[in-house]
């Protein structure tokens, strides 16, 4: 296999002994680690487009990765197989002011095209939290949200068009700069958005943005109960403001943050809840002290708010630090995605801590209210006999209420292997079937990324 | 690798944050070229799950120890102390071998006085103008007269009744650069600073730290016996990489600060405009805003130099200098500073400073202009240097 992918991949770098492969056995979900047979890193795009060419001769998993911090156990090999590293197509290719839409390689971390857009007054909305590192084509293939997609939407509302390469090593383009379908009948940038790695590799993206808010207030309010804090929530979410981003933080996530240097003086056991609107000066500007009382009418008396940059960067800082902090309680920690309505979420985050206590695993919930979007982070020790089977009980027990609340099983961080189990608790068996369908068409030997999305996507050779 | 060493990898959620700012990551868009996947090959094989394996001796050798990941790191794992620990293990057990030149190197900065008189000539050259080497910066440096000399001279003439200041003179800035010693002497003495130099101070270790060499806690032990007992009102240094050190060997008991950082609290004297179309454009050196974890040099010092400044492009990013880095991974470091330095040509200004607060990686910038990166005319300066009085201000009363 050594020379075949060496005669594949030229330009760029074949990894092959254990230590060049051990980096590249986990994604952002740390303890869950599957060494790959290889890696490649293509030296460009063409040279990506002649891997995929020759992919089918080599007769492994093929799985496409950008900065790997998914947090789903996406671009790993959980069958073994080559691990394509996207870190060299890193070049933002054009940003079309006039046009509103910019072409970006897969490899571009995401600030560093908010970067890149900032002095041309556009931006591109998707954040997820992982922004300084994640690339485009991770959040493409993930179909990311962020903190402000309550308003702004996900990743699939900003895709004009995708470069995809199959595995025969055909490019097409779905889509554009123009959007819509490209040169085909169908919305095929659809499959792609959302698609994990099981479809096709991506070289590049056709983005929409918008243009950047000329006033942006952030606020931050405590709550000293569930109930309180949710009716701020139903509040927040029927204003006309209609504010970009709801976060909320629970009081075990407030201790935590509290609890290290960026403790950032959050009352201990409270509901930590951060919004923020944006839009024209005059017009935000004649809503903050409607936002205000809002917030305090629904029972905090902790209310701040600004417009300062500075400021407002502070306010987010408990949220924004929040999810890393959760190494120093544990490095190991599952994280879920599902999303509720959100008339249930106080039953849900009850279950959460019921669920939790009773197994004695610290749950941490720090998450996109807004949305309904759950990421209750459970921590524990990956040497301890019986503690992640604790976790999974958990899950199973969090995702059986979810579906009977109508809710799902992921907002914004994919399924990858991590999640698979749980389709069929979502999904009933036509409905499986019809969405195996769809890589199958695109490779029915399910040599892309395998054992993802669906536990039936075995690879055989 | 010790049990609370291993204890700490585990701190590491893999979030992959650090990737953004490692440079060997940036430049190599390798995983295992990155503070998580080092962590992740020492703890693998810390556990026994991978074998010992020269890819891993490569890309722990491959780590300038810029710490960026430390600032970017959520979780707060402490990667500068493991990797410190890594590399003198690797060393210890013939993973890594230095070069005899780093080794002699290594062993004579532990003899400051030795080490003075060797690079005799080196200083000569430089008060010649002779700098053939392109590390080798243009400077004046006093042939014979040490730091701690001088301070006590000047200590007699201008009777300063400030703030008591123990200065920390280094082994290579001693050496080699005392020129910009004796530029702080001034700044501090012109600034009502009491200057003690410990006369039994030794080298702090960095160099040992940076090559995985054996001797630093002997260096560090004569240090904490040199600076310990003192009654000041701060410690200082004029090296990011030195102060940092130093401030590790004395910590928790006595700070240490970047001579910048301090001169940032009190009311300085400032230097007159030198010209209307100087520009200074101020970097900050990893283990100054990494290491030390300030914010940058403060922005009233800045000011005082009469210059009109900005942050260089990236300011907080490695240059590529990383102590002995650029000798013993010459390729890496100039491609790094390659990126860095490219803003210089074509920055505005007539003359075009470059202002830091190491000498490391002042003679890293200093070669991006010996070896073609930067085209036009540029000045590498310590931004204690553009506070300087003088050597006139020996002479002027008090």
């Amino acid at each position: 296999m050594l020379r075949q992918l060496q005669s594949l991949i030229t330009r760029g770098r074949v990894l092959t002994s254990p230590a060049q492969l051990a980096g590249y056995s986990a994604d952002g979900l740390g303890y869950k680690r599957f060494m790959p047979d290889a890696v490649v890193i293509p030296a460009d795009a063409d040279e990506l487009v002649a891997f995929m060419r020759g992919a089918k001769s080599v007769g492994v998993p093929v799985i496409l990765r950008g900065a790997g911090t998914s947090l789903s156990g996406g671009p790993v090999a959980a069958q073994g197989g080559v691990v394509v590293h996207t870190s060299s197509l890193k070049r933002i290719r054009e940003i079309n002011v006039e046009g509103f839409w910019c072409e970006v390689e897969c490899g571009v971390a995401l600030n560093d095209l908010d970067a890149a857009l900032k002095p041309h007054g556009v931006f591109y909305p998707p954040d997820p939290s992982s922004g300084p590192v994640c690339t485009l084509g991770g959040n493409i293939a993930s179909n990311a949200g962020g903190a402000h997609c309550f308003r702004y939407g996900v990743t699939s509302n900003y895709v004009l068009g995708v470069e995809a390469v199959m595995l025969d090593g055909s490019v097409h383009r779905f889509g554009g700069p123009a959007g819509g379908h490209g040169p085909w009948r169908e919305d095929w940038k659809r499959f792609m958005i959302g698609s994990e790695g099981t479809l096709a590799a991506f070289t590049r993206f056709w983005l929409r943005l918008l243009p950047l808010p000329e006033k942006v207030w952030t606020f931050r309010a405590t709550y000293p109960d569930l109930r309180s804090i949710e009716a701020a929530i139903h509040a927040l979410v029927a204003h006309p403001a209609y504010p970009a981003a709801i976060e909320m933080i629970d009081p075990r996530g407030v201790a935590m943050v509290e609890g290290s240097q960026m403790a950032c003086g959050l009352p201990k056991g409270s509901f930590m809840l951060l919004t923020e609107i944006d839009g024209p000066a005059a017009l935000v500007d004649a809503r903050v002290q409607s936002i205000a009382k809002l917030l305090r009418d629904a029972g905090s008396d902790d209310v701040v708010f600004s417009d300062d940059e500075p400021t407002r960067m502070k306010l987010w800082k408990a949220r924004k630090a929040a999810g890393g902090l959760m190494g120093q309680l544990s490095a190991d920690f599952v994280v879920q995605d599902a999303v509720i309505p959100k008339r249930a979420l106080a039953e849900v985050l009850q279950l959460v801590y019921d669920e939790a206590d009773a197994a004695g695993i610290p749950a941490v919930n720090i998450f996109h209210a807004g949305d309904g979007n759950l990421h209750p982070n459970f921590l524990f020790n990956s040497r301890k006999p019986g503690d992640l089977e604790k976790v999974e009980h958990i899950s199973k027990a969090l995702m059986k209420r979810v579906i009977e609340v109508g809710g799902t099983l992921s907002g914004e961080h994919g399924i990858g292997n991590d999640k698979a189990a749980y389709m069929p608790l979502v999904f009933g068996p036509d409905s499986m079937r019809l969405q195996l369908a769809v890589p199958a068409a695109f490779n029915p030997a399910h040599q892309l990324n395998p054992l993802k999305v669906l536990e039936a996507r075995r690879f055989v050779a | 690798m010790s049990v609370e060493a291993t204890d700490h990898y585990s701190n590491c959620t893999h979030c992959g944050f650090c990737l953004a700012v490692c440079p060997t990551y940036i430049l190599t868009g390798d995983e295992n070229n990155s503070p998580r996947g080092r962590l992740r090959l020492w703890s693998e094989e810390a556990a026994g799950k991978i074998p010992r394996d020269e890819w891993t001796d490569f890309y722990t050798s491959e780590c300038v120890g810029c710490l960026a990941c430390e600032t970017a790191c959520p979780a707060h794992v402490p990667y500068g102390e493991l990797f410190e620990h890594t590399r003198h293990d690797h060393v210890a057990t013939h993973r890594s071998h230095p070069s005899p030149a780093i080794r002699l190197a290594a062993h004579a900065v532990t003899h400051q006085s030795l080490f003075n008189l060797a690079m005799l000539p080196a200083r000569m050259m430089r008060n010649l103008g002779l700098t053939p080497h392109p590390f080798l910066l243009p400077g004046k440096p006093a042939l014979l007269k040490s730091t701690a000399g001088y301070a006590r001279e000047l200590m007699r003439a201008k009777k300063p009744t400030g703030p008591r200041v123990a200065l920390l003179t280094g082994c290579l800035m001693e050496a080699m650069f005392r020129d910009i010693n004796f530029a702080t002497v001034r700044v501090l003495i012109e600034n009502n600073c009491q200057v003690i130099t410990p006369e039994n101070q030794t080298c702090c270790g960095t160099f040992q730290e940076h090559t995985g060499l054996e001797g630093v806690e002997a260096l560090r032990e004569q240090n904490r016996r040199a600076f310990g007992p003192l009654d000041v009102d701060a410690i200082v240094s004029n090296s990011s990489g030195c102060g940092y050190s130093l401030a590790k060997t004395l910590a928790p008991n006595k700070p240490v600060r970047d001579v910048l950082t301090f001169l940032g609290d009190l009311d300085l004297k400032k230097r007159e405009p030198r010209s209307t179309t100087a520009r200074l454009y101020v970097d900050l050196p990893c283990h100054l805003v990494h290491g030390q974890k300030a914010p940058g040099i403060p922005a009233n010092v800045l000011d005082a130099t009469g210059i009109p400044w900005a942050l260089a492009p990236n300011a907080k990013d490695c240059c590529g200098s990383g102590g002995v880095y650029n000798l013993d991974k010459p390729e890496n470091a100039r491609a790094i500073l390659s990126a860095k330095s490219a803003f210089l040509n074509e920055a505005e200004g007539d003359p075009v400073i470059l202002g830091t607060a190491n000498h490391v990686c002042m003679m890293q910038w200093h070669s991006a202009g010996a070896t073609g990166l930067v085209t036009r005319p540029y000045e590498v300066k310590h931004v204690i240097q553009l506070l300087d009085p003088g050597e006139g201000f020996a002479l002027t009363p008090v």
